[in-house]
């Protein structure tokens, strides 16, 4: 039976090349029947996986506490764990990802730390015992993307984790932002933890995406690096750009221009076209970044960028002055 | 409510709210929250009621514990504690947004300002303006490092803005909060703020000297490495002081300098047609030409875009009109 009101909703988007998803379930379940917390395992998926979700259904049921949750169109595993979470009975979210990678038994204490007060607790895998690729994937992913932790992170890629749901509803999502959850919410100031976690000992095999999902991530790991170091600032960004590249192309056109002048040919040589080429270019990622500018400027309204830990505390104290 | 700015303080009245808020950011200043209290303390001991608003801004010391202390046996100081290091500017912001004085003063939280200036600040407020901002008289910090960075910047400042402001990067300033109501710090315009305040306000600047000390506690927060920074931000201070209102015509501007280059290469390949080395060069003339064409089109739609993006945000009406005052005959 699905408890009305159950401690912890465990979350599992089900979108690429999953486990056998039964086997999953039956590893969510110990370490949280053992820790005597009530829970419901939400899967969220699309019609197309019905033939994965079936045994699922049938264990459902039988009583197992279990939700099946489709959404009609493949709007990304971010829009599946939004959905799931907003359906979700419980305060805090544990998501898992479909496949194994850290063992499973941690999810107690990631519960735990949340209801301590931190707004999200992430397994961090260690000792990596699992599969070279699989390292180097993830280190590859750190060597891009780790330094926005500040430190505070060392494994941004597990999908291990638990959240306060309501401390997460002013972390923007959306897209393929969820994988970089951690890093994205420590920058909107949430508490974020991290509890180690042995590497699932399914986790041995490695996991090789098709080129397409490589280039998605990679087009994700450059959105992240501008979207949280640029976002108030884009002239930054385009300014340094276009500012080399402009400034080449006008080095360019100089020399093109003197060796024309003491009688040289330049019309055999891509060099002119070339100085232009770079000029304009240069000059557009300016343009572009100040349109940017202005977007900001214009759009920084009466909201806030900041978010107060505490404020006037003294005040609303009885025994205060 | 703020009164307005037909006057910075009321008739005498006392009342609980404050009338002047000074403003900190503080970062990792643990040793320097005592001795600013008393120093703001004594120096305000004969101005109507005041409240002191501390920003710690995300300090890894214990900056927030000692103004915390300090704010249970004086409700005349604020703690505001920002849940991380947001920089000084939006700092400076959170500051502001709690400030509930009609006057805001912001100042340095290492001691640099001297808080005996700030009734002199004031007296320059109400003589007709709504910015006063302070510039330091011997000036106390290293000549290569600080002192020629920001030598440089002012003059770039002034010279894009036309604001004449001697010292930007003086923090100790006076503003009536209907000016800062109607601007909004983001990114690190904290450095430009008369600039901003201009722009966006309309607002009436003046500046007076104010005295300097060399930093007893703590270290230096900023180097060298910021002047890159401060020229992108230039550019884009250049962009909002001028072209806030029309960014077509800042757009429009480069298409034409495009065109005229465009126009250029085509009159030389044009010449290089009718001469006698024609072949060649009638190649690669007309092609850079086009590039310029292309790039004169590209920057019209960029501005349009523009355009249409200050059009929503107007329509949106969240920007309050700029300030205007009226004068008395």
């Amino acid at each position: 039976m699905i408890p009305a009101r159950p401690d912890v909703s465990v979350v599992i988007a089900v979108v690429e090349r999953p486990g056998p998803l039964v086997e999953l379930y039956h590893e969510v379940v110990p370490p949280l029947s053992s820790a005597g917390l009530s829970f419901e395992v939400i899967f969220a998926t699309y019609p197309w996986f019905r033939g994965l979700t079936a045994p699922l259904a049938a264990l459902a049921a039988q009583g197992e506490p279990i939700r099946l949750l489709e959404l009609g169109q493949a709007l990304g595993e971010t829009a599946l764990l939004k959905a799931a979470a907003s359906a979700a009975g419980a305060p805090i979210i544990l998501t898992v990802p479909a496949y194994p990678q850290a063992d499973l038994s941690v999810l107690p204490a990631l519960v735990d730390r949340v209801r301590r007060g931190a707004d999200l607790a992430v397994a961090c895998r260690s000792p990596r015992r699992d599969s070279l690729i699989n390292r180097l994937q993830s280190w590859i992913l750190h060597a891009f993307v780790g330094h926005l932790a500040g430190g505070k992170l060392r494994d941004v890629a597990c999908g291990v984790r638990a959240m306060r749901w309501s401390s997460m509803a002013e972390v923007p999502l959306y897209g393929d932002f969820s994988r970089f959850l951690p890093l994205i919410a420590l920058r909107e100031a949430c508490q974020v933890e991290e509890v180690v976690a042995p590497v699932h000992p399914r986790a041995v095999h490695a996991r090789v995406y098709s080129p397409g999902t490589y280039l998605r991530r990679l087009v994700d790991v450059l959105g992240l690096l501008f979207l949280l170091k640029f976002t108030d600032k884009p002239l930054r960004f385009f300014g340094l750009f276009g500012t080399v590249t402009s400034g080449v192309g006008a080095i360019m056109l100089v020399i093109v221009f003197l060796q024309r002048v003491t009688g040289g040919s330049i019309a055999d040589r891509p060099l002119l076209l070339l100085g232009v080429l770079l000029a304009t270019l240069g000059i557009q990622a300016i343009a572009l970044g100040l349109v940017g500018e202005i977007i900001v400027h214009y759009s920084v309204g009466r909201q806030r960028r900041y978010r107060i830990r505490e404020q006037d505390t003294a005040r609303t104290r009885p025994d205060a002055a | 409510m703020p009164s307005g700015h037909a006057c910075c303080f009321g008739s005498g009245a006392v009342t609980s709210e404050p009338q002047l808020s000074v403003v900190v950011p503080l970062y990792n200043e643990e040793d320097s929250v005592g001795p600013l209290v008393d120093a703001v303390r004594s120096a305000l001991e004969s101005i109507p009621p005041w409240e002191l608003v501390l920003v710690d801004d995300g300090s890894r010391d214990g900056t927030a514990d000692r103004v915390a202390q300090l704010a249970q046996t004086d409700p005349r100081i604020r703690l505001i504690r920002l849940a991380r290091n947001y920089g000084q500017t939006q700092a400076m912001q959170a500051g502001f947004d709690a400030a509930r004085g009609a006057v805001v003063v912001s100042m340095d939280g290492d001691l640099q300002n001297d808080p005996g200036d700030i009734p002199r600040l004031l007296a320059a407020l109400e003589a007709g303006n709504d910015l006063v901002a302070g510039y330091r008289l011997n000036r106390q910090d290293k000549l290569l490092t600080r002192k020629v960075p920001s030598w440089v910047a002012n003059r770039l400042i002034r010279l894009i803005t036309g604001v004449s402001i001697r010292d930007n990067g003086c923090s100790l300033k006076a503003y009536r909060r209907s000016t800062l109501e109607r601007m909004r710090l983001y990114s690190d315009m904290h450095r430009f703020l008369p600039a901003l305040a201009a722009a966006t306000a309309g607002a009436r600047i003046t500046e007076i000297p104010v005295r300097h000390h060399a930093r007893r506690f703590g270290a230096s927060k900023y180097g060298l490495s910021r002047i890159l920074k401060i020229l992108a931000d230039l550019l884009t201070l250049t962009m909002i002081s001028w072209f806030r209102e029309q960014p077509l015509l800042l757009f429009g501007s480069g298409a034409l300098a495009a065109m005229v280059l465009a126009l250029g290469f085509g009159v030389a390949s044009a010449v290089a047609l009718a001469g006698a080395r024609g072949v060649t060069d009638a190649f690669v003339l007309p092609a850079a030409a086009l590039l310029w064409v292309m790039l004169a089109c590209y920057l019209i739609m960029l501005g349009l875009v523009a355009q249409a993006f200050l059009h929503r945000a107007r329509s949106a009406g969240e920007a309050l009109t700029p300030i205007a005052v009226e004068r008395l005959p």
